[in-house]
């Protein structure tokens, strides 16, 4: 297992390099360089100019150019932004707490939806509320998130009034108070309710059938025949084997959800991770928006790898090699 | 026991008891699908979106029309005059929803068929050729499925700065074909092993043929509900990226674009017929995509007998 992570971790390290290559060239590809942000409008002098790209090296070969870059990268430096004019590090810290709470939250959303419907349809396939919650699993994912997203501002954030519409904190609010908190996960829980609830259809799909699948199982059949209770055939028996699988699509949530944040935090305005890529792609903020490429597609890396061994990890039938 | 039993069957009865050995799976298919309810409801739904998506001028007004803005007529509610009222710049939202349906529907039919032809080319020669050609085009496949979908599409996007609608089909295409290349390779590399294929071989037929004439109209099937699957998720993603501003330029009507006019507080409070069409069709074109795609799953399914 270790060995198998060891080498799995080292057979990385060329993807992430390609990788780095890829977000390299598609970011110098772009309209426009780090210097088009930070061109002063009152000093537009040409001389100017040329003298400032070639302080800043932009006049260098391109190979040369992503070394530097590279090397910064390898030691954590992605540079500084131009529109923000900070570290980029420094940037994306302030912001990622936000992403994480967020993406947890909708986590846990969604893994107690996905846990309830399921269940509850395994245990009672084909009955009325099987329907009820198939019904709601096929509108799950027809509804697009960014529509999702509207329809909740405009009934809960607009028309009931229970939460605010955007943001993540309320303003004149001191960090570290109880009313901090408060707020943070009055603003937290419409979009984590969203992106979660979205997200619960596979879930509650994947449980129900496989508890259907282990009903007709000989070790359900061997419960039933020693007379054990229903409640208890499946609370202990049937969803002991079936909430199993589940656990490893965790591995490919957590890549998604940062994904996915994307939308739904642009919605919302939340300051996290996604919308700041939004953000540093409208106003050209290269160096941002390189980190956060970088970051999300070595997490999907991660991510595979995480899925993969959850899955060695709770069925001990496949060996991982 | 009654002996007058077989003249009680209805000749209807009698026909449909006739053994189906001269029905090709096409045509059990065709037949399972038929009489599956919600599917073929999706399907008529999905045709009267398309078609008048696709006669929107005709139906109400040239595509010029519906970008003219109209100072006179801003944010006027349903009436009979306008059928989902005006948005805030006085434009026709029912002449604007067809339109945009045009546009939405065509993009991600266009985005479809690229993405199911790459997947299809690379996933059947990986498959069939196997070996190095093989290696090279899954590690290929591989490496592409890193990339968070939503996060590249932008990026690309970006570095075109006169964006187009062709610039959007191929950024999507580029990124979207892996799924497809995958499970075409592996649906190949198991019709592979069969012995018709082993005798086109023997009698020397060319790879092109006995991929195009003998594989793939046998994976045929996986490869259409596959396609009904990209289908939903391509609308999904350009009324997404339209919506967040990467999309389709603004100043053509697509569904992405006329909701993202409810990113202003105004509009999405207190002028909801400017949003909830577009968002209600757009949901419903999508629902009925998946109905039918399951539809076909099933139809295609020899286990399954509805």
């Amino acid at each position: 297992m270790l060995q198998y992570t060891i080498r799995r971790l080292i057979g990385m390290i060329p993807i992430i390099f390609l990788i780095s290559v890829v977000v390299f060239t598609l970011a110098k590809l772009m309209p426009g360089d780090a210097l088009s942000g930070k061109i002063d409008p009152l000093n537009s002098d040409p001389e100017y100019i040329e003298e400032m790209r070639e302080k800043m090296g932009l006049n260098d070969p391109i190979p040369a150019q992503y070394v530097r870059w590279m090397s910064g990268v390898v030691k954590g430096d992605f540079g500084d932004s131009f529109i923000h004019k900070r570290p980029v590090m420094e940037l994306i810290g302030d912001r990622l707490p936000n992403t994480i709470v967020l993406g947890l939250t909708a986590l846990v959303i969604t893994y107690i939806l996905a846990f309830l419907m399921g269940r509850y349809s395994g245990r009672f396939a084909y009955s009325f509320g099987d329907y009820i919650i198939s019904a709601f699993n096929y509108l799950g994912l027809a509804i697009p998130s960014f529509v999702a997203a509207l329809v909740a501002i405009y009934i809960f954030a607009i028309h009931l009034g229970w939460v605010p519409a955007s943001g993540s904190i309320g303003s004149g609010v001191e960090a570290g108070t109880f009313e901090y908190y408060l707020s943070k996960a009055k603003h937290t829980i419409l979009p984590a309710l969203v992106l979660g609830t979205m997200a619960t259809a596979a879930y509650t799909q994947f449980l129900r059938n496989d508890m259907i699948e282990s009903s007709r199982k000989d070790y359900v059949r061997t419960a039933r025949a020693k007379g054990t209770k229903e409640s208890a055939i499946y609370n202990k028996h049937i969803l002991r084997n079936s909430i199993i699988p589940i656990v490893t699509l965790l591995g490919f949530d957590i890549a998604n959800l940062f994904g996915g944040a994307i939308i739904t935090e642009t919605i919302f305005t939340y300051p996290g991770i996604g919308y700041l890529f939004v953000e540093s792609v409208n106003s050209r903020d290269y160096s941002v928006m390189m980190a956060i490429t970088m970051m999300l597609t070595i997490l999907t890396l991660i991510g595979n790898l995480i899925a993969d061994l959850l899955y060695g990890l709770v069925d001990p039938r496949i060996r991982l090699s | 026991m009654e002996p007058s039993m077989p003249q009680q069957t209805s000749p209807g009865l009698a026909e449909s008891a006739k053994p189906p050995k001269s029905q090709s799976p096409w045509a059990l298919a065709r037949r399972k699908f038929l009489r599956n309810k919600i599917a073929m409801i999706s399907l008529v739904f999905l045709l009267i979106v398309c078609v008048m998506s696709v006669l929107a001028e005709p139906l109400t007004m040239p595509v010029e029309e519906t970008a003219k803005i109209n100072l006179t007529q801003m944010s006027k509610e349903p009436s009979a005059e306008h059928f989902f009222g005006t948005d805030k710049s006085g434009r026709d939202v029912f002449a604007r929803t067809l339109h945009g349906g045009k546009t939405s529907l065509l993009l991600a039919f266009s985005i479809t068929s690229a993405v199911i032809a790459i997947g299809t080319l690379v996933g059947a020669a990986a498959g069939f050729f196997g070996g190095w050609v093989d290696n090279a085009l899954m590690r290929f496949t591989d490496f592409m499925m890193n990339f968070p979908f939503l996060l590249f599409v932008i990026v690309l996007k970006s570095i075109f700065i006169e964006s187009s609608t062709g610039t959007l089909i191929f950024v999507i295409s580029v990124i979207s074909w892996t799924g497809t290349a995958r499970l075409v390779r592996s649906k190949v590399m198991a019709e592979k092993e069969n012995e018709y294929i082993m005798s086109a071989i023997s009698i020397g037929s060319s790879s092109p043929k006995i991929i195009f004439k003998h594989l793939l109209p046998n994976v045929m099937s996986t490869i259409i509900v596959q396609a009904t699957i990209t289908l939903a998720a391509m609308i999904v993603a350009e009324t997404a990226l339209s919506f967040l501003g990467f999309g389709v330029p603004i100043n053509i009507p697509t569904w992405g674009n006329m909701l993202q006019e409810a990113r202003s507080p105004d509009v999405l409070t207190s002028k909801w017929w400017i949003w909830i069409p577009p968002a209600a069709i757009l949901t419903l074109t999508i629902l009925s995509i998946n109905f039918i795609g399951e539809g076909l799953k099933d139809a295609f399914n020899p286990k399954s007998n509805r």
